[in-house]
């Protein structure tokens, strides 16, 4: 078991593809009001583009060997904001550690290559986030709709998004 | 998968020629053996069927017995859980965690409630820590209990499901003297637990635990190892340790591989740490004993070991359970630091995980929930081709699907 700045070491002594940076929990500026600090756990920033080598890196790598793709999802963090976030957790049968990861998506063009080819647990997570924040993951085996009926207008975890008035001739008001 | 929605060429239709090889029965009729040709057929199975336990369609493509193709449709059961999350406070959206695996809510309660204490960090009294952890366990033994009696249901042991409500009447209504619900509890509050145990409630417990682990014998002997049940599930729907990994498979349908995993001991929140540091219970794991490793009677068999490995978690607690506070300091309206979370617990049926994004307000950013079935159910696709109708039925159900959390 290793704890997350261990983990960091290892991913920079790999040279694990499309790695940023880490963003670690801080306390807030006693100084400056404006400044609260960020509270919970610590994760690792890495290029959307290179997601698909990330995990297979880290999962290949026997110090890591993060087997699980536990959770694969999206935050729209503010209706102002530039980017989706792309959240990612993983976790290690045989070390019991996990790893979140983070990818800014642009929403101008919020396209992601499929991480099937790495975990097949991403599959089902890709059309749930394809189909709540528009986000389209190419080379998706199945692209369809998983919860939402298939003529569904809107994704529905987006802040902008409006509630339909209507739905078939049935009033959603 | 996308070509199974195109219906199949209708068989030509043929003259039947009489073969001389045909043999001519004392009444005159000839008698001979015909090769007869299947085409594939589409069958909607659900979106009510007693078999997917709730509503959830699976479209089977059979050839005559044997399934050709499966495809999992889901969201029948959608409420919109998450968007929910992002529009009620924070202790507001506790009693919509009720409501995705409806079978075992004190758990969700507690992932939920996990999470967001997390990112707050506070520090939960010894004994609501304790009374969590009872409650948990006992309500995975209350899953556990649906979860093998509809087994039984579904591939023909009617007698196992009765037997099961038994123990599950008196569990819920343990949890009905101490939080006044029967299913939707709501009891593991933010910060602890809503009250303390009725004066009482702790000894009641305790008689549970010493009938039920008379009561488990009667469940192994009626249909574990009955020689019919091992016949159905044995062999069916194996699931390799690689196959289970790279589907992200969790709880018991990981461990009915053969994984030897288990949140509670490998990342050990709450007392888990301690109780596994004394070695109160094992982790029950598939081994292949009646058929391959992974099959169906596999991951049955580790959920009814788990049920008894429950009961010597819960008789830990009750040695060490003292007086004290039961709620720790937690204002009315909550107030979340700006940050973010994810907790990962072990639900009855995998990994229930919560990530939490707060920026500083009242309501959530992000309420993200990771369902286990949601997971579990994706091997389908895989599992169902290649086996007969009959079995697709006990594959199905050995997943231990609850659509309320498929869907959220």
């Amino acid at each position: 078991m290793k704890d997350f700045d261990e983990i960091y070491q290892r991913l920079e002594a790999i040279k694990a593809p499309g790695l940023l940076s880490a963003d670690r929990p801080r306390e807030g500026d006693p100084e400056d009001k404006t400044d609260k600090g960020r509270a919970g756990e610590a994760f690792v920033l890495i290029e959307p583009a290179a997601a698909k080598e990330f995990l297979i890196a880290v999962r290949d790598d026997a110090e890591l060997a993060f087997d699980i793709l536990a959770d694969l999802t999206a935050t729209d963090p503010d209706t102002e904001d530039e980017n989706f976030w792309l959240n990612l957790h993983l976790l290690s049968l045989g070390h019991g550690h996990r790893l979140a990861i983070k990818a800014m998506v642009p929403k101008a063009d919020p396209v992601v290559p499929s991480m099937v080819d790495a975990h097949m647990a991403a599959h089902f997570h890709e059309r749930e986030c394809a189909e709540m924040f528009g986000i389209t993951f190419e080379g998706n085996p199945d692209p369809r709709n998983i919860l939402l009926p298939d003529d569904w207008e809107g994704h529905p975890l987006r802040k902008d998004y409006e509630f339909p008035k209507e739905y078939h001739g049935i009033s959603c008001e | 998968m996308t070509e199974i929605n195109t219906p199949p060429e209708p068989p030509e239709a043929k003259t039947i020629e009489i073969p001389e090889t045909a043999r001519t029965l004392p009444s005159g009729e000839r008698e001979f053996m015909l090769d007869v040709s299947t085409s594939d057929l589409e069958v909607n199975m659900g979106p009510q069927h007693p078999a997917t336990h709730g509503v959830m369609r699976i479209l089977i493509r059979t050839d005559g017995e044997v399934v050709t193709g499966g495809q999992v449709h889901l969201g029948y059961l959608h409420r919109c859980a998450e968007k929910i999350g992002e529009n009620v406070e924070w202790l507001q959206y506790l009693p919509y965690t009720d409501r995705y695996d409806y079978l075992s809510a004190m758990n969700n309660n507690l992932g939920y409630s996990l999470a967001v204490e997390a990112v707050m960090g506070v520090e939960i009294p010894r004994r609501a820590t304790l009374l969590r952890t009872i409650c948990a366990e006992l309500n995975r033994i209350g899953s556990h209990l649906i979860a093998f009696g509809t087994y039984g249901l579904d591939i023909g042991a009617f007698t196992p499901f009765f037997y099961c409500f038994r123990e599950r009447e008196w569990m819920m209504a343990l949890f009905e003297k101490i939080c006044g619900a029967r299913l939707t509890y709501s009891y593991i509050r933010i910060g602890g637990v809503f009250n303390d145990a009725p004066v009482g409630w702790l000894k009641e417990v305790e008689r549970f635990c010493d009938v039920f682990e008379e009561k488990w014998q009667e469940y192994y002997d009626l249909l574990v190892v009955n020689h019919i049940f091992v016949q159905r599930t044995a062999k069916i729907g194996v699931i390799t340790p690689e196959m289970a990994v790279d589907y992200g498979l969790t709880g018991p349908m990981l461990r009915g591989s053969g994984i030897d995993f288990d949140l509670r001991r490998d990342m050990p929140y709450m007392a888990y740490g301690e109780i596994s540091k004394a070695g109160v219970y094992d982790v029950p794991l598939g081994r292949g004993e009646k058929g391959e490793l992974g099959d169906c009677w596999d991951r049955v068999y580790v959920r009814v070991q788990e049920m008894m490995e429950s009961i010597k978690i819960i008789r830990w607690c009750l040695g060490c359970i003292e007086d004290g506070p039961v709620i720790g300091d937690i204002p009315k309206v909550l107030k979340v630091p700006p940050g973010e979370a994810y907790v990962g617990i072990e639900n009855p049926r995998g990994e229930l995980g919560h990530y939490v994004a707060s920026d500083g307000g009242k309501v959530a950013k992000r309420c993200r929930v990771r369902g286990p079935s949601f997971c579990n159910v994706a091997v389908l696709e895989k599992l169902l081709p290649g086996t007969f109708l009959a079995d697709s039925v006990a594959i199905i159900g050995s997943t231990d699907v609850v659509i309320g959390e498929t869907d959220r």
